[in-house]
Parts: structure tokens; sequence; C-alpha cells
């Protein structure tokens, strides 16, 4: 019996506001059903400063979201980022009883329980937990101890936990629309599930989803989720930077660097000049372009050098390397600085092939979002992999219906 | 080393009931006191001190003691510990009257203000004195009530730690954790007194009650024996179904306790199982087994079991234990210091304080010598246990009352307690500590009781405070026949160690302020910015492009370069984590490996400043 089920995914970037509606199959597959966007004001380093202006863009991309794919959006999946989101890996280790030879499903949860129990700054919301690994008598990488003899078990697990003042903040402009929000999920989180395939995942790779004011960024060794986390830094800073290198204004730098830049400058002849035009086409300037794209380059390989700063213990074991998605990924040449700061393969991916409008999927731009719709369908699943973030869901659920 | 009587009590099966006292010295004290009156749950003589009149007015304990009469008229102590301690020396012949001829006395008093502070070293040095067991609770002072009664709190704490053979201590800090955040202050403070009256109350019963399983005062004794540690305390009940893990599932939630974590690391688990006459040996073997899940397998349990009519259907389980500093700090190490124990940083600091302090010998000693009224005379000291006077503890102390003359020279002491310790060699030319100015108030007390004690009779042999490993290397040399000897020497040495140490050779305070400049190292870095920007075009455009210089002028001053290395290489990074390394998050905002730069500002514009300098 194939029962779909069709979820939308929000993510309220920085440069964009999209809603991607998708529909969810039995099989694991997933159908883009439609896609709305609008140019976003009002977010900054991919938090909400201005609550009006976004309600005003959002209300325009959910617009044509509906349109696009004729469905009634009633409820989201919320994409969240911004540098307070962190990450830790704990091990929670439980003893079994004396008498007692083989796990049960109650020593599980016991030790889930003792595991997801972290101290956390205050004012600070888990909003993932992920289950790892299990550990069964020091046999690292158990998946199911269930039914295992022993007399130790040990999981660890990932949790990833943000501002809930932050994060609440991203919720009540949403419910404002009205919409409702099924669940929070972490930005890279979600686009690894559609950026990095099983293989990937298993050989180790970094995930890197350069948006426009943030790169969030999701390590996975051995199959296991080891490190997610946000630098605050993005495409707006590319423009920026050109922006006040060039002295001419920040739009103007954003579609320069859209139509132009490039992070490559050392091949590129001297005196070769780029032209910049203003809306009418008029020519107002020119500059030279390897200035430009050195410019481009600097910031550039400053953001992958935070990100791998964040990552350093686990590079090396990184087998089928770095993806990198996003908008910012469709910069020219950002693959050969990823090469040179991370010393190993560079793919630049969007999402994993699903049906639906093809040229969504292919848009790096819409990893997250799809991300989202995937996201929903793992929780809706229930993997054993994911199963602790339904009740996580349930939870923050819970937590804001009393909060607002 | 000293020998424990294995089972003092029973040795004598005649001997009558265990004689306990609960003294409550101050406000907090009497508060507890109050708790435990109303609560009729201790068999006990309670008697309240405190030098206001007023509060001790309203106390409900039987025995009254207002401190000080003369001295304090009635008035409090006014957070003023000096105060407190005269107050007491004051009133010394009553507590002592008070308080004589009881095996246990329990002293429950806060910490940080006047009469707390001052006065509960005294009254634990003159229980100590009759021959009884001292057992301590304290309450820290909460953070916000400012740094100063902190230190008097903690400078108490550390007379305190000498003289009582067991001490649990109460943060109040951590008394948020005992109830829900909305509830009203009334409730906290209600609660955080319940908490020390079961404390006691469970302590009193597991030593004094006979169980099936018994417990004594060694057992007590060992489970705190840690040197220099904090105890950890935990006490649940419960009734109804399920009321051996209900109870386990509240003993473990003492804050004391952190959720059972702090078990963790311990050597030693003292486990106290009383129930009505309905308690069941499935519900012993049940809590015990639960119990097992959190404390490691080489953990020495030691196991009671009281059957005592009084709890009717309720199953109260105690645990306590004792957690050395060093495990404690490793546990530190990995929390936020905001969320971490203060206790963790108390021994530690004081050192650190010892040591800074050095070149100030702190104010205390000459205001205090001066006014004191009790300073020993010397010739005394001396004498006194040269001609033994087999005469109980409080009879000499009139005699010698009047022979009292103004303090001698400071630094005295010193000299007669290293001829007693070999350790400390450079210590005569020691400055004298902040300690010894509360020591010259105690001095006569203590020369008193060493005069006095020659009776070598011990009901418990419970004269070796769970202090520094150095008290029982200095037992171990001369087995001191009493307690207060023994006492009397190792008070020194520790005020002293530090110092003695420390003081003669400038250069070792210097390893102390070493972490800080650990970001320096990679300002030195060489070459850590893109190597390439000086040959690159950016250099010669940088020269052309004519850039307001307004706009440079929010860039930083860029001396530092961007730092290759995480700034905080943590937990995430492997996979194998050791015992300790329990995740935790940092409790600010994830840093950037900036190197202190704002990244916000364009790079090339900061590389340009730096290719300036």
């Amino acid at each position: 019996m194939a029962k779909t089920t069709i979820y939308a995914g929000l993510e309220i970037g920085t440069s964009k506001i999209c809603v991607v509606v998708g529909e969810a199959k039995r099989d694991g597959t997933i159908k883009i059903l439609g896609v709305g966007t609008a140019p976003s004001r009002g977010v900054r380093k991919g938090e909400i400063v201005d609550f009006d202006t976004v309600h005003t863009c959002l209300n325009d991309a959910l617009v044509r979201a509906e349109d696009y794919s004729d469905v009634m959006i009633k409820n989201v999946f919320l994409g969240v980022t911004g540098s307070h989101i962190e990450s830790v890996n704990n091990r929670g280790a439980f003893r079994l009883a004396a008498d007692q030879s083989e796990i049960t499903e109650d020593d599980v949860e016991e030790v889930k329980e003792i595991a997801r129990n972290v101290h956390t700054p205050p004012d600070s919301i888990s909003m993932h937990s992920v289950a790892r690994q299990y550990i069964v008598d020091g046999v690292e990488a158990v998946r199911q101890p269930i039914g295992r003899q022993a007399r130790l078990i040990e999981a660890d697990y990932h949790i990833v936990h943000g501002s809930l003042p932050r994060i609440q903040n991203s919720i009540k402009c949403v419910k404002e629309v009205p919409l409702e929000v099924e669940d929070v999920v972490f930005n890279g989180i979600a686009a690894a599930q559609v950026v990095l395939n099983r293989d990937a995942k298993r050989e180790g790779s970094l995930m890197i989803d350069l948006g426009g004011g943030t790169a969030d960024f999701v390590v996975y060794a051995d199959g296991m989720l080891t490190i997610s986390g946000c630098i605050p830094l993005g495409g707006d800073h590319i423009s920026q930077d050109i922006a006040m290198a060039l002295q001419i204004p920040h739009g103007r730098a954003e579609a320069l660097k859209v139509s132009e830049g490039s992070c490559l400058y050392e091949d590129i002849p001297e005196g070769e000049m780029v032209r910049i035009e203003d809306d009418t086409g008029y020519v107002i300037g020119e500059v030279e372009r390897a200035f430009m794209n050195e410019v481009i380059y600097l910031r550039v390989k400053e953001i992958l050098e935070q990100v791998h700063a964040r990552c350093e213990g686990q590079i090396g074991r990184l087998a089928a390397g770095v993806y990198l998605t996003g908008g910012t990924s469709l910069l020219k040449g950002i693959d050969a600085v990823a090469r040179e700061v991370f010393g190993m393969k560079v793919t630049r991916a969007g999402s994993a092939p699903v049906s639906g409008v093809t040229a969504t999927f292919e848009n790096p731009q819409f990893s997250a979002p799809i991300g989202l719709i995937r996201y929903a369908q793992i929780l809706d699943q229930e993997k054993p992999f994911l199963s602790p973030l339904k009740r996580l869901g349930k939870r923050m659920a819970d937590l804001l219906s009393v909060a607002l | 080393m000293v020998e424990y009587h294995r089972h003092p009590q029973q040795d004598d099966p005649n001997k009558p009931a265990l004689r306990t006292c609960i003294v409550g010295i101050g406000g907090a004290g009497s508060n507890v006191l109050d708790r435990i009156t109303l609560d009729r749950t201790v068999d006990a003589q309670l008697v309240c001190m405190h030098t206001d009149i007023r509060v001790l007015g309203h106390a409900m304990a039987p025995t009254k003691i207002q401190l000080g009469a003369d001295l304090m008229r009635g008035v409090g102590a006014g957070g003023d510990p000096e105060l407190g301690k005269e107050a007491a020396m004051f009133s010394r012949e009553e507590i002592r009257q008070a308080i004589e001829g009881h095996d246990i006395v329990f002293i429950c008093t806060g910490l940080g203000g006047g009469t707390g502070s001052g006065a509960a070293p005294v009254i634990a040095e003159i229980a100590k004195a009759s021959n009884a067991m001292v057992f301590v609770t304290a309450t820290m002072p909460f953070s916000f009530e400012g740094r100063r009664r902190l230190n008097q709190a903690e400078d108490a704490l550390q007379q305190l730690q000498k003289r009582a053979d067991a001490l649990i201590l109460f943060e109040n800090n951590r008394m948020g954790e005992l109830i829900l955040p909305k509830d009203g202050i009334q409730k906290a403070f209600a609660q955080a007194d319940q908490l020390i009256a079961q404390s006691l109350r469970a302590v009193s019963t597991i030593v004094s009650t006979p169980g099936l399983v018994k417990l004594g005062l060694d057992d007590l004794t060992s489970a705190l024996s840690t040197s220099n540690g904090r105890c950890l305390f935990g006490f649940g009940e419960a009734k109804g179904q399920n009321r051996g893990s209900e109870a386990l599932k509240r003993a473990l939630k003492s804050p004391l306790i952190d959720q059972g974590r702090l078990l963790h690391q311990t050597k030693t688990l003292l486990v106290h199982i009383a129930g009505g006459e309905s308690l069941t040996l499935l519900e012993v073997d049940a809590i015990m087994k639960q119990l097992g899940r959190h404390v490691p397998d080489h953990t020495h349990i030691l196991f009671g079991v009281a059957v005592d009519a009084k709890l009717g259907d309720s199953v109260s389980v105690t645990l306590i234990s004792s957690l050395g500093l060093a495990q404690l700090n490793t546990l530190a190490a990995a929390a936020p210091p905001s969320d971490m124990l203060p206790l963790t940083q108390r021994a530690m600091p004081s050192v650190v304080e010892a040591v800074s302090t050095v070149p100030v010998p702190a104010p205390a000693p000459t205001p205090v010598a001066a006014p004191a009224p009790a300073p020993k005379p010397r010739p005394a000291a001396r004498v006194a246990p040269v001609a033994p006077a087999p005469v109980p503890a409080a009879t000499p102390v009139p005699e010698l009352m009047p022979q009292f003359v103004p303090a001698p020279v400071v630094a005295s002491p010193v000299p007669e307690v290293l001829v007693e310790t070999p350790a400390p060699a450079p210590a005569p030319k020691a400055p004298p500590s902040i300690e010894q100015s509360m020591d010259l108030l105690f001095k006569d007390d203590e020369i008193i009781s060493m005069a006095t004690q020659q009776e070598p009779e011990q009901p418990f042999m419970m004269d070796e405070p769970e202090l520094l490993q150095i008290e029982e290397e200095l037992q171990a040399e001369e087995e001191p026949p009493f307690s207060m000897d023994s006492e009397e020497v190792f008070e020194k040495p520790e005020a002293e160690e530090p110092e003695a140490f420390f003081e003669p050779e400038p250069p070792a305070p210097a390893p102390v302020p070493v972490p800080a400049p650990r970001p320096r190292i990679e300002d030195f870095m060489p070459s850590t910015p893109t190597p390439r920007p000086v040959t690159s075009t950016l250099a010669a455009v940088v020269a052309r492009t004519s850039v307001p210089a307004e706009d440079l002028a929010y860039a930083p001053p860029a001396n530092n370069v961007v730092a290759k290395k995480p700034v905080n290489p943590e937990a995430q990074i492997d996979f194998s984590f050791g015992e300790q390394d329990r995740g935790r998050f940092k409790d600010t905002e994830p840093a950037l490996a900036s190197g202190g730069e704002d990244l916000d500002v364009p790079t090339w514009m900061r590389l340009k400043k730096k290719l300036k300098r």
C-alpha cells in the first residue's frame, strides 16, 4: 500500500526564503511538487532581525509555493541555522544488573536517556539527538544491541543544540503567517540527508552548505553523524568584500559576484578588466578582474578555513571527501580553493535525484529545503537511526505550545 | 597509622544508646533546628545558639544559648566572624556544659555570616575537646551574596574541616535544583532546611539504631575517608508501590550527588536502607541492584539495613560517600565553570590565595591579636604537658583563665609545631598566616585540652578528620595518644605549609599565570595567513585603488593572525572518549577560530592592514 504524505519545508535564509513542497512516498523516494522562493530581507547571518520584513517575504514565498504545487500548506518543517547552533558527542554508560546477561529494550532506553543527558548552557535546547553507535562490552559500532549478551552497554549520541530564544523567534515568525511548525531542523543536517548518500556517509565525508549568511557543515565518519555546526560567514560576506574593495553598492557587487565572480586569480593575465554596468547597461567603471577574484578568493578561503578548524580532528578520516552545496558553492573555482584548504577530493553537489521539478534538485541552493522533506520522510519511516528525533520533535512542540 | 576499633558498638553490648546532640548556630542553624524540632525525627538534645536574642527568642529548640551576652548585648554579629568568634569565646562555659557528655555532636550552621562562621569553629573545638565525634553540616552562601561572604565562609570552612570528624557541605547555589523554579522562595528555603535535617537524621539513625545489617561509625568514617574531599549525600524516602526504587531515585536526585553521576567515581559508598516492618528482602535486593548500575564494580559498598517501626510504610535510602578533590576537578574540567560545584575550586584557590597574599600578611593578625581576650600564656603551654593533670576536661579552664595575658609574639607557636613536624623545614621564617590569627584564639583551648585530656579513653577513635594526607603521615610518625594533640600538630603545618614552601622561593608562584599567554603562541606562528599575497595583485592593487582612509578605520588592529588551530578542540574530535569525557557544551557561543579578529570586516582589508605593518 503506497501511502504518500505531502510535506513542506521552509528555510528562512539570509539571501532567500524558500518553501519546498514535496511528496514523500513510502518507497523512500521524494517527488517535489513545487518550490516558492522570495528574496529575503531582514535576515542576518541566518537569524531574523526584522520580523515585519521577513513576514512579508515569507508570505510571498509561501503563496508562490502554494500556487506552484497546488497544495494548501498548513504545516512546515522549519530549517534553522545560526552561529548559536553547536553540537557535541556524548557517551552514556549503563551497567546491567548483576543477574541479567542480555540487553533488553529497557536497558537501551535507559542508556539513551543517560547519553542524551548533557549539560547544556542555560537557555539552550537540544534540537537533535542522534544515536551514533552502541558499544557493548567495548565492541564498537553496534547498531542493534537488544538481545546481546553483555555486562556493559554504552551509547554514543550526537547532540545538536541551539539557543532557545533564537529558535523560538523563528518559530514565532512562522506562526504569525500563520503556519504550524511540525519540527525544527538544523539546515546542515537536513541538507546532508539529500547531498550525502549512504556510501558517502559510510566512507566519511564533510558536507558544507555555503549559504548567504552562514556556512553549515556536517561531518559523517563511519556512517555516524560526528560533527555539525555553523559558521556565521557566507556569500553575503563575499559580496560585501567586493562592494568595499571596488567601492560599489552591495547589490551591484552581488550581481557582479554571480555573473563574473571566481576564486581563481592566478592565471588571469594582468590588465584584464571587468566592466561594471548599472541597471540600464551603462558602463560605470572597470575593475581589474584578478583583483576582484583575489578578494573573493581570500574570503572563500577564510570561510573554508574556519570550517576546517572546527573539523580538524576528523579531516583525516573522510574518504569520500568534501561536498559543497548551497548557493555560494556555485561560485567558480570554489572547489579548487576547498581542495587547497582540505587537501582532499571535493565534490560540488546538489540534492540527490528526486522526481518532480527537475530544475530544482540540481540546484545546490535548494539542498536544505529538499533535505527538510527528506528529513520529514525519514522521521516518518521511524528508522532506528532517527527515531529519537521524532520524540524530540514532539518534545519541541510541547515545549513551544507552553512557551507561546 | 591510627587503628580503628572495628566494631566499637559491639565491644560493650550493655552500653547505653549513643547520646547525640544537635547544635544549630546562627540564623541558618536555628532554622534547621526548628525543622528538626517540628519533625521530631531525631532523638537528640537540641541546642540553639545565636548572638541575636530576637532570633533566639523565636527558636523552638529546648535549649538555647545566647552567645556573648555581655559582649554583644543580644545583638547579632553583623556579618563579622571575628565578633561571632569572640562571642562564642565569651560563652564558652555555657557551650561546654550544653555539649558535654554526648557521644556525637552535630553542628549545623550557615557559613558566610558572622555568628555561623565565627562561632561554629569554636563550638566544634569545644565539642571535640569533650571527646565527642563532631559532625558538621554547613551551608555555603549564595554566590550573589558577594565575594566577601564567600571568603568568610571558606575561611570558616577550613577551620571547621580541621575540627570536624565529618563535614557535609550544602551549597545554597545548588538549592535551586531541589525545587521547581516556580516555587516560592519560602518553599525553597524550607526544602533546603529539610534536606539538612534529613541528613542529620539519616546519619544519626545509621549510627544509633540497631540494624539487621549494622553500620557503625567506623563504616561512616571509612565512607567519608577520602582526604580533603567533598561529601556526597543523598537521601530519599518513598511510600506505596515501587517505594524502593522511588526512594533510591530520590536519593540519587540529591543535588549533592548530581543525579548519580558523581557516584561513578567513588571508591567507597555507604548505603543504608531503612524501612518499616513491611520491608521485604526483595525490595532491598531491587534497590541494591538498581544502585549497582550507578557505581563501578570496584566500589566498596558498605551496606546496612535497619527496620525502624517509626518509618511505617515508607522506605528510606541513604547514600553517603565522598569524592576526592582530584576527581572532582576532573569533573569540573569537563564542566562549564558556571555550572560547576564551587567546592571543587575551593581548596585550590585557597592555596593560590595563600601564595598571592604572601607579601601582604593578611590584615587579621595585628588587630586581632590585640583585642583577643583569650590568647594563651606560653609558659602554661609548656608546663602543662610536663605535669599532666588527670583532671576532667572542663575543670582547668577557670583555673587557667586568670593567667591569660595578651598575646605574645604572633609567630611564636610556629617553632613549637616544627619540633613535632619534621616536614616543613623553612617554616620559622614564614610570615604569620591568616589562619594563625584564628588559631591564636584557640590556642588556649587546644592547650587546655592537651593538658587535660590525658585519659586516652576514646569511645570511637574518631580522631582523624579526613583532611590531608599529611595528617596521616604525621600521626604515623608520632602516634599521638589523644586526639587534640594530633589536632594541634597538624593545625599548624596545614596553615603554614603552603606558605613555607612558596614563600622562600619567589619563582614558585610563577607557574600560576602561565596558562594565560597561550593564544600568543599563535601570534608568533609565522606565515599563517595566505603566503601568496605578498607577490599577489592585491598588494599591487592596494597601492593603486584609492580606498578612503576612513574605510580602513574600522579594520581592527590586526596584530593577530588567523589562527589555524581551533580555539576549542573539544570533545567532538574523537570517538574514543575517556571515562570522564562526558560531553558538555561550552557555555558560550562557538568561538570562531578568528584569533580575535572581526570576521565581518572584509578579509582583504584585514590582510592589507597586516601587509602595511
